[in-house]
């Protein structure tokens, strides 16, 4: 850009000079635009640059791990009554031989409600404190913004969510092989449990997110989200009839088990059919999110 | 150059802005007055993309802002000093901002320092003062070093030291050649500050000149006279679409004559006067006289009136 400095102080130095805005007469601008790449790096900056932002981050770290912790003891105490108790030893052995393996996710549930927080507030905020105003008028098609937003969205949920319940995993197994109990970081399906979590929990928060873009409010946008992940479970379980016990399957709560099961178990999706269920639940919130935000005024 | 054609909001059932046409020329303050509620932030907003037009157009130098390559770089405006996340800092608010356009962070230190905000730019915003939230959404205006600024309210909540920086900055920004477009409901503050004068109400343009045309096309000029002898000048002057009226002793308020004329027939009648004063009608005044008819809401006491109903308690 040019030296122009706006400042009146300095208004007899530009006498004269005619100094003006590159190109503004024209109405084409010298500068460079807001391409994917800049927006990314502005909505990374804003992500970062709020303290509450990364207090839920460090939140959802401890809860996965604390939960990871107290999960290896409650199976070790579980394995250790199974050697005395033959009761217990039932019970120990209807559970297979992998029961370890759901170790370090058992903190999910509550990772996916911070995150799926998080996704609605970094949205529903902008409309809240006025700031989408300033958002949208350096990217006044908007959607490269919402793009943007969502992927530091995803991309964090993911990266945090594998990484803590890898730590998770770490932590519990000093405490499982004090119980004798093995548990295999490297294992396929410990891998494969680590990956699909994480996938899952990045999707909960873009379904957030879209929630507080079209609700841009933060208490509804919670609340539709909790209603969707732990609400609507129990009351498809509570209603009678066959349609609520065949739904309920649909719900995007429900996907996680169906793609990490060893096998497949009678009366559930199949992986890749949940797979598709968990997709459309982010997809089509999101484009509905999407174009909505384009047509709204903000 | 900001042209406006046929803009029109509406919401619900109720228009906010009317079909205005208008132009905002390069070069000049453009000063944009109304009552509250007359639609000059809606407008705003329509010239920033961010409220779609029920119908109409609206361009930034011949193209919808939304359709600028570079938007920051070619319009800077202040919509609301409220326009910030208020757990962030300045600095990184406005840094966020830059990101989107490879703005350097030497500009974004060189905008705070422009509008005095460097001792609280680390600081949340949600803490700052509305004085130092127009700072603030002025810096983010000047982030760019945009061609056309638009201002909505700016002097709202500023010190008097702060109102003298705007309007010094305001007309330095014109003297550079740039647009500036600049709202308020405050009269006073527009005749010092603006050359050209937009005035809505009720979403409708009632006025667009100059602001000298403004100030004095409205009524005849008026010439507040001293004199010891009012009676005979009374006598003098009155008549064929002049009239004169005795205001106090010696005080005589002339309308229809002009100064020298005044003086001119009080000495051929060898009738001293002691003062000639031109008196010109207020923005104010020009202001209230166009808008009577369009204020979106009017104050159900006003001052000097008594309250029409007189409940108990005070």
């Amino acid at each position: 850009m040019s030296s122009t400095t706006l400042d009146p102080s300095r208004r007899g130095a530009h006498a004269g000079t005619g100094e003006v805005a590159p190109g503004g007469m024209s109405g084409t601008s010298t500068g460079p635009g807001p391409s994917f790449l800049r927006v990314l790096n502005s909505e990374f900056i804003k992500f970062r640059t709020l303290l509450s932002t990364l207090i839920l981050l460090g939140c959802t770290v401890l809860v996965v791990v604390g939960f990871g912790a107290l999960s290896a003891w409650g199976t070790g105490q579980f394995a250790e009554a199974a050697a005395t108790d033959p009761q217990a030893a039932a019970a120990f052995a209807a559970q297979g031989g992998d029961l370890t393996v759901g170790v370090p996710t058992s903190g999910i549930a509550f990772a996916q409600l911070i995150l799926g927080s998080l996704g609605v507030l970094l949205m529903s905020s902008e409309f809240t404190t006025g700031m989408a105003r300033s958002t949208f008028a350096a990217v006044p098609k908007r959607i490269p913004a919402y793009a943007a937003k969502l992927l530091v969205v995803m991309v964090t949920a993911f990266v945090l969510t594998a990484a803590s319940v890898y730590l998770a995993g770490l932590v519990s197994l000093p405490i499982l092989d004090n119980y004798n109990l093995n548990l295999d970081l490297a294992s396929p399906q410990s891998v494969k449990m680590l990956l699909v979590n994480s996938l899952y929990v990045a999707a909960v928060a873009a379904i957030g997110m879209a929630l507080g873009s079209l609700i841009r409010n933060s208490a509804g946008g919670i609340m539709s989200l909790v209603g969707l992940f732990f609400v609507a479970p129990i009351a498809f379980q509570l209603i009678p009839g066959d349609f609520f016990v065949e739904a309920r399957k649909y719900l995007p709560g429900n996907t996680v088990e169906p793609m990490t099961a060893v096998q497949h178990v009678p009366d559930t999706l199949e992986a890749w059919q949940a797979a598709m269920v968990l997709g459309a639940w982010v997809v089509v919130p999101m484009v509905l999110a999407a174009v909505l935000l384009k047509k709204r005024d903000v | 150059m900001i042209e406006a054609r046929g803009l029109t909001k509406v919401y619900g059932d109720k228009t906010a802005v009317a079909g205005v046409n208008f132009t905002v020329e390069a070069g000049r303050v453009t000063g944009f007055l109304g009552p509250n509620g007359a639609g000059k932030s809606t407008t705003m907003r329509m010239i920033m993309g961010l409220d779609r037009p029920t119908s109409g157009t609206v361009t930034v130098n011949g193209t919808p802002f939304a359709r600028h390559a570079a938007p920051l770089r070619d319009v800077g405006a202040l919509l609301d000093a409220k326009a910030v996340h208020t757990s962030r800092s300045a600095y990184n608010h406005l840094l966020a901002m830059a990101a989107t356009h490879s703005i350097p962070k030497k500009r974004v230190h060189d905008v705070i320092e422009m509008t005095g905000l460097a001792d609280v730019a680390k600081k949340k915003v949600g803490g700052f003062s509305l004085g130092m939230g127009q700072r603030l959404g002025i810096a983010a205006a000047l982030l760019g070093d945009p061609q056309t600024v638009i201002l909505d309210e700016p002097v709202n909540g500023l010190d008097p030291e702060g109102v003298v920086w705007v309007r010094n900055l305001v007309k330095y920004l014109a003297s550079e050649g740039r647009t500036v477009f600049l709202s308020s409901h405050l009269m006073s503050e527009m005749a010092v500050t603006a050359d050209h004068l937009i005035v809505i109400g009720r979403g409708r343009i009632i006025a667009d000149a100059p602001i000298q045309e403004i100030i004095t096309g409205k009524g005849q000029i008026r010439t507040r006279v001293r004199t010891d002898q009012p009676d005979q000048l009374m006598h003098l002057l009155a008549g064929n679409g002049v009239s004169v009226e005795l205001q106090e002793n010696e005080l005589l308020e002339v309308t229809g004559l002009d100064p020298r004329q005044i003086a001119r027939a009080a000495l051929d009648s060898r009738v001293m006067v002691y003062e000639l004063t031109p008196l010109q009608a207020s923005l104010e005044e020009a202001y209230m006289e166009l808008t009577k008819d369009d204020v979106e809401y009017h104050s159900l006491i006003t001052p000097g009136a008594a309250a029409p109903v007189q409940s108990g308690g005070n």
